[in-house]
């Protein structure tokens, strides 16, 4: 059997701004379907993704982006390595940044949100892209690695230039490399000194000085913290504000239970993921649904479809807030699994916990969205009531 | 250091049905296994996998298996 073809482009805009219509088509077509007007393979169903993702040896990280650019800078990072090497890099990586490591900050954490969404509902209308999906994790993302002054205002546009890159190599790709490679200059140059002391990144430095990680290492830890933690998390916490405001029976069950909160992101994660396709390389033939997929291909995984599958979840365009989707593909799986999951989770609970003790029903303007390459995520929410609690 | 875990029998004899492999160089914590089978999963102190049967009763293998399912990272497997 060959494989299905079609001509959907997945980084048109309108396909970037709305992917579920064209995900429901290329999902029916087949497993996997090969896209011309992207040179991929692309993965659609639950059952493929997942096992694709768990399988590093036939699905290799050395191409996740979609042009050679991208996939060249990114080399010798734990992102886009594969075993055996990939686990050193990773614990390297994962070292200050698993919930091990996190346990600590939670309620400092959960107090900045408490105050930020407080003074919001003060307010009473506020737009919640700058005020609080922007500011909240910015803020903990700096004081969390330390950032001030300079680097502090321009994380905002390097974390979205670090994602816009891994497209293929359209206008948005070309012109955020040269954002994406002020970030990767100012990583290879930054020191322990130009970090906060006492921050994570600081720790980062004194584990170098002292051996325990590689030499000249802690400046790609950095790096990758920024680039895969700041745009993704942006997109979440707009996301669920956007959510929350459209579907405000969903808000009311998280309200009268708190314990939905978790369950709620999940569902947020799965309904709206800030990433709905990443790559892989193909690195031996495999058979996926009875179709062939030739080694050497270029694969894109589509994460936004495989959580929309209704062979594996039941009315899977509904936004349920007790489905607690918990095996979602928003963080990927496996080996490369999200490795800033446990910051995330740490972040969206607590602005969740604090919408839903302060606010009773949040008024939304018309969102704004632009288009992007990698990152989806809402420019412009206007809140334009909150009802308090 | 992996952990292999066997399924016991209702007669209590060892039988192969299901096994749980729990790698605990690959935890990192996540917590997602004991929030799903907190009959079968507990973190330690130091935030990494613990099993709690030594052979997993016939009536949690699937509370077994479900939390092994939503491991973002792979560090628990299900053999049969």
């Amino acid at each position: 059997m060959t494989v299905p073809t079609s001509d959907i482009d997945l980084f048109a805009d309108e396909v970037l701004l709305d992917p579920y219509p064209y995900f429901a088509e290329l999902r029916e077509l087949g497993a996997v379907v090969h896209l011309p007007a992207n040179d991929v393979y692309a993965l659609t169903r639950y059952d493929v993704i997942r096992t694709a993702l768990g399988d590093p040896e036939t699905f290799s990280s050395r191409s996740i982006g979609f042009n050679p650019m991208v996939n060249e800078a990114l080399q010798g990072t734990s992102l886009a390595s594969d075993p055996p090497v990939h686990a050193q890099l990773r614990a390297t990586l994962t070292e200050n940044l698993s919930p091990r490591a996190l346990r600590g900050l939670k309620t400092q954490i959960d107090a900045k949100a408490e105050a930020l969404v407080g003074e919001l509902v003060a307010q009473g209308s506020f737009d919640a892209i700058d005020a609080l999906a922007r500011a909240f994790p910015l803020e903990v993302v700096a004081d969390l690695i330390g950032f001030t002054g300079h680097v502090r205002d321009n994380m905002l546009r390097w974390g979205q230039a670090a994602m816009q890159v891994i497209g293929p190599m359209n206008q948005r790709t070309a012109e955020n490399f040269p954002i994406a490679g002020e970030l990767y200059a100012w990583c290879a140059g930054v020191t322990a000194e130009d970090l906060a002391p006492g921050s994570v990144g600081r720790g980062i430095f004194d584990a170098e000085a002292r051996g325990d990680i590689p030499p000249n290492t802690a400046g790609h830890i950095i790096h990758q913290y920024l680039g895969a933690g700041v745009d993704s998390t942006i997109a979440a916490i707009g996301n669920i504000v956007a959510l929350f405001g459209r579907y405000p029976e969903q808000f009311d069950l998280v309200r009268k239970d708190r314990s939905l909160v978790p369950a709620a992101f999940a569902e947020v994660l799965r309904f709206w993921p800030p990433i709905n396709t990443w790559g892989r390389y193909v690195a031996k033939d495999v058979e996926i649904d009875g179709a062939t997929v030739p080694a050497g291909s270029q694969a894109a995984i589509l994460l936004g479809a495989g959580n929309r599958d209704p062979r594996h979840y039941e009315d899977p365009d509904a936004f349920l807030v007790e489905r607690n989707p918990v095996d979602h593909l928003t963080f990927g799986y496996g080996p490369h699994g999200c490795a800033g999951q446990g910051l995330a989770r740490l972040e969206a609970h607590a602005v969740i916990e604090a919408l839903a003790a302060q606010a009773q029903r949040l008024v939304l303007g018309e969102e704004l969205r632009v288009p992007s390459n990698i990152t989806r995520s809402i420019e412009k929410l206007p809140v334009l009531e909150v009802v308090p609690a | 250091m992996t952990v292999v875990l066997g399924g016991t029998g209702i007669d209590g004899r060892t039988v192969d049905s299901m096994r749980i492999v729990a790698d605990r160089e690959r935890c990192e914590g996540h917590g997602l296994c004991a929030d799903t089978a907190p009959e079968v999963y507990e973190l330690d102190d130091d935030a990494i996998v613990v099993l709690l049967h030594e052979s997993i009763p016939p009536e949690l293998e699937r509370k077994a298996e479900a939390g092994a399912r939503v491991c973002p990272v792979a560090a628990l497997r299900v053999e049969s």
